[in-house]
């Protein structure tokens, strides 16, 4: 069995952290080897549990290394603490967690660019309420991917809004992560759809008021099928079911409908065709972050998705430079 | 009743540049013959369930069981519910087993029994009503090589590998061996392909489901740093081990009859050495990986001297991993006079401008002592080394290791300076692990396999030139056997000394894996 091994550091430095994962690696042994990417996650204290929960399941498939940053109070004196752990409870990763007090939070890529693994790529994870500006966080400039969670906000739908106006290429959010079960089951009654060559007349998507997810899948199914799909409230939980009917050349209307309404299990019927009971779980933050990290290039059918929901246009969208600029906002500063 | 073909690349919700979206097939049956053996209870039927959870069989599916057992449905789903919660590689979910459960049925049966069959076509054919199945089936024969001509036969009879009536598509899946030698494996697949047409019949060789042997390929043809010494200018030799610590558990009747060779060389070492030696294919869909597999299977020469080169051993009682093991001979139904070999070890060439003089040393056994596959390149030593002799004595040669299982991974050795002030140059080890901690939940090969046939994706199997191929160097080396009693080594041991003899005659060593 591989070793596992921790060191807690109080009130310490960067350095000290550096040297104690270099310490703990050669202790180690070979687990330290192969590390596939660097994981930041930016959570706040009430959410460092389950953040390291999903990032020990994504560990399992993704082979990363792990850098927590939990920022407290920037009115506070400086202050850094640290757990760095190799294969121990945060799984089979190697892992570092930091709490930052005090001006430094607002520096945290002072302590996490030397921890970085070398030239493996980075995703950085707000386990919170998105940033406004992605690039007004360091930790966001520094990686490649960035994932943020919508549904984490005060209003997912103005948070969503945000984000396409905030979009860079190697975005993604969480609440398209947790639609990719639908679309594939979407697409996969399309594949086996004799009706494909029909019109798409009108695409409706019922789901709980205010769910985010429910707006991406509305606005890939306008982007993919060229029709202003309509969005219904009703008491959830979450999206309960996306229905799309076609006008074939001849021969009466068919209608493609999934409907989930108890969270769970999924009723997939096509007109003229038996209907399937499938079962459509709403998916473990673990895995929604595993399926994350499996893919680091761009997701360009989400910057479509998004700006389709959101009402902007996917050029504009996809002309943006994929690489931000650190734009320096104090907190402590009153915000206009 | 068919869909148009066409329609998959027209549906608009797909897009190339859309990652996330899973291959799905289409809606289908799978029947598996001999549901209620060991690779259906250990393998299959958990593969199916770990599917079903990842979301990737279609809406309209359904698991049809057959074997001798006289049980219902219910029975059937009770035992299949057992083996799921046993062997399954995902997390036990009741929702994902409820749904999967209302898929599954049952025929009770013996391969000779007409009514049987006419029973499951019937049943079949309700499937395609009750759950949408599309007229398409896949049949897993998952029994023992003798029952597959009764089992085709049925087929044959019942006209369940008839497409033309429903339309849809027919697959057929079969297990190793595929025959016993060139003659009776040409016979097999003669029939095979004349129930179904060879395009459908899926030949599985588990090896080649497996991460590291897919990895094989990305690493000799997606970088630049290996493929330039990939030839018998810059490699020595290659070693291909498959070693077993385990003897030969209950299969004492099949095994006996098999022995090494047939059981594994003929099939997973025969791949493995394809893989590794053949030259870059044009693309990675099937065809092209399987002209370029064939053309390195049509290029093995044999040893002339088989006396020398074709080693082949028997264990014999001894210790193993702290435990006393019988030998061969004293293992229940083996015959006290057997002389089927449990260790194989062979020297081939490639007889091709890459490899041309390069030794392909191949060697599995069983009660050896660990399990390990791994194939080794051993690379030649430098032309000149500008150091005293006393530096580099302990300088072997460099060498590329891929290790199949287990620790998946690649193992890099060369010389490196140990610290100090003299000049002394030892052998290091720069490790790649694929991960040893997350082997749990990297894909089992039978998962990739079962879906890549409902699929209809050949790329991972062996096709009947590649196993008549693969026969065609077997069977010279069993019948120069024949009737020669094999070495003896000891259980625990790593072979008879005559395979160790056979290497240093050539100036070589094996490798301790």
């Amino acid at each position: 069995m591989a070793p596992s091994v921790s060191t807690t550091l109080w009130d310490t430095t960067g350095n000290a952290i550096t040297a104690a994962l270099a310490a703990e690696r050669r202790q180690a042994g070979a687990i330290g080897a192969g590390q596939a990417l660097t994981l930041v996650i930016v959570a706040a204290e009430d959410q460092v549990s389950a953040a390291e929960r999903a990032a020990t399941a994504a560990a399992e498939a993704h082979p990363s290394r792990l850098l927590i940053v939990v920022r407290r109070q920037p009115d506070t004196p400086n202050r850094l603490d640290a757990e760095v752990a190799i294969g121990g409870r945060l799984g089979p990763a190697e892992a570092v967690v930091m709490r930052m007090y005090g001006r430094l939070a607002l520096h945290a890529e002072s302590v996490v660019l030397p921890l970085l693994a070398p030239d493996a790529p980075v995703v950085t994870w707000w386990h919170g309420p998105p940033p406004d500006e992605i690039a007004a966080d360091p930790l966001g400039i520094l990686a490649g991917r960035r994932v943020t969670d919508c549904s984490l906000a005060d209003d997912p739908i103005a948070a969503l809004h945000q984000r396409a106006a905030d979009y860079a290429r190697g975005d993604t959010d969480l609440a398209w992560t947790r639609i990719t079960p639908w679309r594939a089951l979407l697409a996969g009654a399309f594949d086996a759809f004799d009706g494909v060559a029909g019109t798409v007349t009108s695409v409706r998507v019922t789901a709980e008021a205010g769910n985010p997810s429910a707006a991406l899948l509305r606005g890939w199914l306008s982007a993919r099928l060229g029709v202003d799909a309509e969005c219904v409230d009703d008491g959830g939980p979450g999206i309960t079911s996306a229905e799309i009917r076609v006008e074939p050349p001849s021969g009466a209307e068919r209608v493609v409908a999934v409907h989930r309404p108890d969270g769970r299990s999924a009723v997939l019927s096509v007109s003229g065709e038996l209907d399937h009971q499938l079962p459509l779980p709403r998916r473990q933050l673990g895995a929604l972050l595993t399926e994350e990290l499996r893919r680091l290039d761009p997701d360009l059918v989400y910057g479509e998705a998004l700006a389709a929901a959101t009402g902007m246009d996917h050029r504009d969208l996809e002309a943006r430079p994929s690489e931000r600029r650190h734009i320096w906002r104090d907190p402590m500063q009153a915000t206009g | 009743m068919s869909r148009p073909v066409a329609s998959r690349a027209d549906n608009p919700l797909r897009d190339p540049r859309d990652r996330r979206l899973p291959r799905i097939p289409d809606p289908c049956a799978l029947v598996v013959f001999g549901v209620t053996g060991d690779l259906a209870t250990k393998k299959l039927l958990p593969a199916v369930y770990d599917l079903a959870s990842r979301g990737l069989l279609p809406p309209g599916f359904a698991l049809f069981g057959f074997a001798r057992r006289d049980w219902d449905t219910r029975d059937f789903k009770r035992f299949a519910r057992n083996a799921v919660i046993a062997h399954a590689r995902t997390e036990f979910s009741e929702d994902v087993w409820s749904r999967l459960a209302d898929c599954l049925c049952f025929t009770s049966g013996s391969f000779d029994d007409d009514d049987a069959f006419d029973e499951m076509a019937k049943t079949l054919d309700e499937l395609e009503t009750v759950h949408g199945t599309r007229g398409n089936a896949a049949f897993y024969l998952a029994v023992p090589p003798d029952a597959f001509p009764p089992v085709l036969r049925q087929l044959q009879r019942t006209k369940l590998c008839d497409t033309t009536p429903l339309g849809g598509w027919r697959r057929v899946v079969v297990e190793k061996p595929f025959g016993h030698d060139l003659k009776s494996a040409r016979e097999l697949n003669t029939l095979v392909d004349d129930v179904f047409t060879g395009h459908d019949v899926f030949r599985i060789d588990h090896y080649l489901g497996k991460e590291t042997v897919q990895n094989l390929l990305a690493l000799r043809f997606a970088n630049t740093l290996f493929e330039p010494l990939w030839n018998a200018h810059y490699v020595d030799s290659v070693q291909i081990t498959m070693a077993e610590d385990v003897g030969i558990e209950s299969r004492a009747g099949f095994y006996d009859a098999t022995g090494a060779a047939r059981d594994v060389l003929q099939n997973h070492l025969l791949q493995l050495l394809a893989l590794c030696a053949m030259e870059e294919p044009v693309s990675f869909d099937a065809e092209s990986l399987r002209i370029e597999k064939r053309k390195v299977l049509n290029a093995i020469s044999l040893p002339s001297d088989h006396e020398r080169y074709a080693v082949r051993g028997q264990y014999l009682q001894g210790w193993l991993a702290g435990r006393r093991v019988p030998g061969y001979l004293a293992e229940p139904d083996v015959p006290s006079n057997s002389t089927t070999e449990t260790y194989a070890a062979v020297r081939l060439g490639v007889e091709t401008r890459r490899w041309a003089g390069v030794p392909f040393y191949l060697r599995a056994g069983k009660r050896l002592p660990r399990r390990v596959t791994e194939i080794a390149v051993v690379f030649k030593r430098a032309p000149h080394l500008p150091f005293a002799a006393t530096d580099t004595v302990e300088l072997g040669q460099n060498q590329l290791v891929i290790r199949v299982q287990p620790d998946e991974g690649v193992t890099l050795r060369f010389g490196s300076k140990v610290p100090g002030p003299s000049v002394e140059v030892r052998e290091v080890s720069m490790d790649f692990l694929y991960g040893e901690a997350f082997t749990e939940s990297s894909p089992e090969a039978y998962e990739r396999l079962v879906l890549d046939v409902l699929l209809g994706d050949k790329t991972l199997f062996p096709d009947r030139e590649e196993v008549e191929a693969s026969w065609e160097v077997i069977d010279p080396l069993e019948e120069f056997w024949s009737g020669r009693p094999p070495h003896t080594y000891r259980a625990g041991e790593w072979g008879p000394i005559a395979a160790n003899t056979m290497v240093e005659r050539d100036g070589r060593v094996w490798r301790r894996p």
